[in-house]
C-alpha cells in the first residue's frame, strides 16, 4: 500500500490497512520498522495503534532498513512485519508493506487474502483487556544481521582488498549500519548524505542523475568504487572508479557473473523479471545456469526464489537477493559481493564493468491516469507485427536487436517502457517511436 | 447495549466502549479534527493508566501530525495537570485520553482548549462541525512537525499548588495520611506530591499495571480498602482519587467516608473562611454548600453538570472557588480553573493544620444532609418527555432548569437529570433525613415510569 501523503497515505486508511493485517495475522507478533521519512513517524504510530487494536504484540524495530527488517521477523520468530518506508520514491511518499513470517513480501496469495479482509473491513478489534502492547527490540540483532551477511562473504579477501568505498544513503535508514560495515569488512568507508534526517539530498532512486555527488568525489578521494543507496536499502548503483555511473540495471548482472562464477554448480537458477537487460541472459548462458523470470515486484521474485532454491535474485532496479541470506533485497549484500568480486577477481569496478557485455538501456514513463493505461496498452498489442509477443505483465516486444515492455505502473499513474538494443542510435529510434505513438494516443 | 449506542460524542469529549464503538480511526479522526481546529501548533497529549491508552495515543499522534500540529506527549499524567501544561507550555489545547470515572472497558478523549480549559458547548459544537465535514486538511510531508517527549509536566501543576498554600505550616502539622489512587495517573504523582507536604503516606492502590482494582469511581462503597487502611494505620484522613485524579473523596480518621458532595463543602468551609468571594457549583450539589456559603455572606450559583459549565459561570462570575458537589470536584482557580484532586487535598490539610483539627470536627461543624441516588435505563427521547411532564406538573415549585429539573424545598431538594455519557437518567434527592431522601427518590421513580 504506498500513496502520498495528505492524498492517498492519511491515518484513515493506514490504520485501516494495518488493522487488516493485524486481523490477518490474527493478533500474533508483529515487528515493525520504518525508514527515515520525515512522515514515516506518523505512519507508525498508526499503525501501532491499529495493530494494538487487533490485540497483536508490536516490536518496534524503529529506524532500520529493508533487509535488516526481512532479517529480524524470523529471527524474533514473529508472524509478520510491517515495513514502512518509501524506498525509492520521491520526497511526501510513503508505504506500508506486510511481510509475512518468513520475512518475505507477502507472495500474490497472502496479498489477495489481505486485500480481502481490507475490503471487508471487518477488524479484529479487542476488548481494552486484549489491547496489544508495543515491546522494544532486544538488543544486538543489528549486529546478527550484519554477522549474517559477513558470514556469505569471504571477508579476508575483501579486507585485504583495502578498498577505499564511498557510500551515499540518502539520509536513509541503511546508514546507520555503515560504520558496523566497515569495521567488519575492514574497508575504509567514506559515508556521504548519512545522517537519519529523512531529507533527501537527490532523488532516491539510484540511478544515474542521482549519483552525482559520489561521481564528483570519487577521483577527489581515490575511491575503489561509490555505492548509491536508496532510503531503505533495497536497491543500489554502482559508481565505477573511472567516474562511470552505471546504470542501476546493471548491478544484478555484475553481482550474477561474480556468484556463478566463483561459488555455484551446474545448472544454478537465477530469478529475474521479464524486463531485465539482454546482459543477464548472456551472463547466465555463459555459467550454463538458469534463468528464470517472473512478473515484475519484489514479492514475485522472492517468492520463486524460495521456490526453485535459487542461488541469486534481482531485478533492473538495482535490487539483489542472495538465496541464502535474507528474503529480500538486500543493499548490504549486493556492496559486499561487489567489492568481493574485485578483490577475488583482483581488478578494478570499470573494469569489472567493462567484462560485462552491455547493451543500450533506455527507460521511460508516459504520463497517464490508471483507469485510462490498461485500455491504452492493449490497444498497443498489435502495434508491432514484426515482433515476437509475450503477455506476462505487460507486453514484451522481442526483435533479434532488442525487445520492449510496456506495463502500466502499480505505484504511479504511469506508463512504464522499458527498451534495450545492441546499438544506442537504435535504441533511441525505437524508444521515440514507442513513446510518440503513446503520448499521441494519451492526448487523443 | 450496541456498538452505536455506545460511543458518546458530547461537551465532555468523546466516550466510547475500547474495540466497539472507540476505535483508532474514530480517535485519530477526532485528533485531525481538534488539531484543524486549534490550528497548526503544539497540543499537549497526556492519557491516564488505561491498558487502551498507549493505542489511543498513538492513534491521537498520527491524527496530530498529519494536520501539522506537533504533539507534546506527557505519558501518564492526571487530567488536571494536562490542562496546566496546556496553558504553561502555551500550547495551542490538549487532549486528555481518559475515560476518568468510567469502567475499565471504556476510553475517551477530553478536548482542551488553549487556556486550558476543556472546550465549552459552543467550541464542541465547532469541533464537531469539522469532524463532520468529508475533508481533512491533511499537511504536506514538508510541513509536518516531529512529536515532542515533555517528561515533567506534573511540576508545573505541583508548583502552582505549592504557591498558594502554606506548604510550611502542613509540613509542620506532619500529617499520617492515606490515599487511594485507583491504579490511575494518581498512582505515579499523588504519594510524593503528599511527601512533599511532610505528610507521611499510607497508599492504596498504586501499583501501576493499569488494572483497576477497584471501582473507578470514587464513592463511599468502592472505598472499603482505603477505610480499612485509615483505621488500622490510624491516619488523620484518607483521600480518594478517579483514574485521571480529577476527584476527590476524603475521609475522616474514623474511616468514615464523606459523602463526595462534601469535598466541595469542605473547600469552600475553608476558602470563605479567609476570603468570601463568590462561589459556582453545578445544581446537582448538596444544600450545605448553600448555607456554607450563606455563613460567610457570601454568593452562590449554579451551574450546569460538567466542568466546564462550571468553569465558563466562574469566569462570567469572577468566582473565588466552584466545585460539583456530585462528583467531588474542587475549582480552585487560583491553581487553575479545572476539577483538582490536588488541589482539594493541599487545602484539606491546610484546614486542618490552620485550625488544628481532625477532620471529623471540622465535618460535624457543617450542617448534615443525607442523599439518595438512583438510575434507571432511559433513552435519550424518552428522557425529554419525562423533563417535559415534570416541569408541567411542578410548575408551581418554579423549577430549576438549568440542566435537567431540580425542585427544591425548605430542606430538601430533587434532581431529575439524564446523562450525557450513559442513556440512563438520574433521579437525586437530598434532605435532612435519610429516609426522606429515599423516599423523596422511589416517589420520583414511580412518576418518571409512569411518564415514560
Amino acid at each position: 500500500m504506498r500513496g502520498r501523503i495528505a492524498e492517498g497515505l492519511t491515518p484513515p486508511v493506514i490504520i485501516d490497512f494495518a488493522s487488516a493485517i493485524g486481523t490477518y495475522l490474527d493478533g500474533g507478533k508483529i515487528v515493525v520498522g520504518n525508514d527515515t521519512r520525515i512522515s514515516s513517524g506518523m505512519v507508525s504510530s498508526a499503525v501501532f495503534s491499529a495493530l494494538m487494536s487487533c490485540g497483536c504484540t508490536v516490536i518496534d524495530a524503529g529506524v532500520v532498513s529493508a533487509p535488516e527488517l526481512h532479517f529480524l521477523v524470523p529471527a524474533l520468530n514473529a508472524d509478520g512485519g510491517i515495513l514502512i518506508g518509501a524506498g525509492h520514491h520521491p520526497a511526501e511518499w510513503n508505504a506500508l508493506v506486510p511481510l509475512s513470517r518468513s520475512g518475505a513480501y507477502f507472495n500474490s496469495v497472502q496479498m489477495q487474502e489481505l486485500l480481502d479482509v481490507y475490503h471487508g473491513r471487518r477488524f479484529s478489534w479487542q476488548r481494552y483487556d486484549k489491547c496489544g502492547k508495543i515491546d522494544v527490540l532486544p538488543p544486538g540483532l543489528s549486529e546478527s544481521y550484519v554477522e549474517l551477511v559477513c558470514s556469505q562473504l569471504n571477508i579476508p579477501a575483501i579486507s585485504s582488498g583495502n578498498f577505499t568505498v564511498i557510500a551515499d544513503f540518502c539520509n536513509g535508514s541503511g546508514a546507520h549500519l555503515a560504520s558496523l560495515f566497515a569495521e567488519k569488512f575492514g574497508i575504509h568507508l567514506i559515508p556521504i548524505n548519512d545522517t537519519l534526517s529523512g531529507y533527501l539530498p537527490h532523488t532516491p532512486e539510484p540511478r544515474p542523475r542521482s549519483s552525482l555527488q559520489v561521481q564528483s568525489m570519487l577521483k577527489v578521494l581515490k575511491a575503489d568504487v561509490g555505492f548509491v543507496f536508496n532510503t531503505d536499502m533495497s536497491r543500489v548503483a554502482v559508481v565505477t572508479d573511472s567516474c562511470e555511473t552505471l546504470s542501476e540495471e546493471y548491478t544484478f548482472p555484475l553481482v550474477v557473473e561474480h556468484v556463478l562464477s566463483c561459488r555455484a554448480k551446474e545448472e544454478s537458477c537465477v530469478v529475474t523479471n521479464g524486463c531485465s537487460t539482454m546482459t543477464l541472459d548472456k551472463i547466465v548462458e555463459k555459467y550454463n545456469g538458469i534463468l528464470s523470470k517472473v512478473k515484475v515486484g519484489q514479492a514475485h521474485i522472492i517468492d520463486r526464489m524460495q521456490e526453485v532454491k535459487a542461488v541469486i535474485a534481482g531485478d533492473g532496479s538495482g535490487s539483489i537477493a542472495l538465496g541464502s541470506s535474507v528474503p529480500g533485497f538486500d543493499g548490504f549484500m549486493a556492496m559486499g559481493l561487489i567489492l568481493e568480486s574485485m578483490a577475488l577477481k583482483n581488478c578494478g569496478s570499470a573494469e569489472l564493468a567493462a567484462r560485462l557485455p552491455r547493451y543500450h538501456i533506455i527507460k521511460r514513463k508516459v504520463q497517464c491516469n490508471s483507469g485510462h493505461a490498461y485500455s491504452l496498452l492493449r490497444r498497443m498489442k498489435g502495434m508491432f507485427p514484426d515482433a515476437v509477443l509475450t503477455e506476462n505483465d505487460g507486453f514484451r516486444f522481442d526483435w533479434p536487436d532488442g525487445w520492449a515492455h510496456l506495463r502500466a505502473s502499480e505505484t504511479e499513474p504511469v506508463i512504464r517502457i522499458i527498451l534495450e538494443w545492441n546499438s544506442l542510435d537504435g535504441a533511441e529510434d525505437k524508444v521515440l517511436q514507442i513513446t510518440g505513438q503513446l503520448e499521441r494516443m494519451v492526448s487523443i | 447495549m450496541t456498538a452505536v449506542h455506545n460511543l458518546k460524542v458530547s461537551v465532555s469529549g468523546v466516550r466510547g466502549v475500547v474495540g466497539e464503538s472507540l476505535t483508532p480511526s474514530l480517535v485519530a479522526g477526532f485528533a485531525a479534527s481538534f488539531g484543524e481546529y486549534v490550528g497548526k501548533g503544539k497540543v499537549v497529549v497526556g492519557r491516564d493508566t488505561r491498558p487502551s491508552g498507549v493505542m489511543f495515543e498513538h492513534a491521537v499522534v498520527a491524527g496530530l501530525i498529519s494536520v501539522g500540529c506537533r504533539p507534546v506527549l506527557t505519558g501518564i499524567l492526571p487530567t488536571p495537570s494536562i490542562q496546566i501544561a496546556v496553558d504553561e507550555l502555551k500550547a495551542n489545547g490538549g487532549i486528555a485520553i481518559t475515560a476518568s470515572h468510567n469502567p475499565a472497558d471504556w476510553n475517551a478523549l477530553k478536548f482542551i482548549g488553549p487556556s486550558g480549559l476543556f472546550l465549552d458547548h459552543g467550541e464542541a459544537a465547532e469541533l464537531l462541525n469539522i469532524y463532520n465535514q468529508p475533508d481533512r486538511e491533511y499537511v504536506r510531508e514538508a510541513d509536518y512537525r516531529l512529536v515532542k517527549r515533555y517528561d515533567n509536566a506534573f511540576q508545573f501543576h505541583r508548583n502552582r499548588i505549592f504557591k498558594h498554600i502554606n506548604v510550611d505550616l502542613i509540613r509542620k502539622a506532619a500529617f499520617k495520611v492515606a490515599v487511594d489512587c485507583c491504579n490511575g495517573a494518581g498512582a505515579y504523582y499523588t504519594v510524593q506530591f503528599l511527601e512533599e507536604l511532610g505528610c507521611k503516606v499510607v497508599p492504596v492502590f498504586v501499583e501501576r499495571d493499569g488494572v483497576f482494582r477497584r471501582k473507578p469511581e470514587p464513592v463511599p462503597e468502592n472505598l472499603q480498602v482505603l477505610h480499612e487502611a485509615v483505621k488500622t494505620e490510624s491516619c488523620d484522613i484518607g483521600f480518594a482519587q478517579d483514574p485521571d485524579a480529577d476527584r476527590l473523596v476524603v475521609m475522616d480518621s474514623r474511616g468514615e467516608p464523606v459523602s463526595e458532595q462534601y469535598t466541595v463543602v469542605l473547600a469552600a468551609e475553608h476558602i470563605l473562611s479567609n476570603t468570601p468571594g463568590k462561589v459556582v457549583a453545578n445544581i446537582q450539589t448538596t444544600k450545605a454548600l448553600e448555607l456554607v456559603v450563606k455563613k460567610y455572606s457570601s454568593e452562590l450559583f449554579y451551574s450546569r453538570v460538567g466542568e466546564i459549565n462550571v468553569s465558563s459561570m466562574m469566569l462570567e462570575k469572577n468566582a473565588i472557588m466552584g466545585g460539583e458537589g456530585s462528583s467531588g470536584g474542587i475549582i480552585w482557580p487560583a491553581v487553575h480553573l479545572c476539577r483538582d484532586s490536588y488541589s482539594g487535598m493541599a487545602l484539606m490539610l491546610e484546614m486542618m493544620a490552620a485550625r488544628r483539627k481532625s477532620l471529623t470536627e471540622i465535618v460535624a461543624s457543617i450542617p448534615e444532609f443525607h442523599s439518595v441516588s438512583a438510575k434507571m435505563n432511559c433513552s435519550a427521547e424518552d428522557a425529554l418527555t419525562v423533563l417535559r411532564g415534570l416541569k408541567e406538573r411542578y410548575a408551581h415549585l418554579d423549577p430549576c432548569t438549568v440542566d435537567g429539573l431540580r425542585l427544591d424545598w425548605d430542606d430538601a431538594w430533587v434532581l431529575i437529570r439524564p446523562s450525557n455519557t450513559e442513556p440512563v437518567i438520574r433521579v437525586i434527592a437530598e434532605a435532612s433525613g435519610q429516609e426522606m431522601a429515599a423516599s423523596l427518590v422511589n416517589r420520583f421513580i414511580s412518576e418518571i415510569e409512569g411518564l415514560k
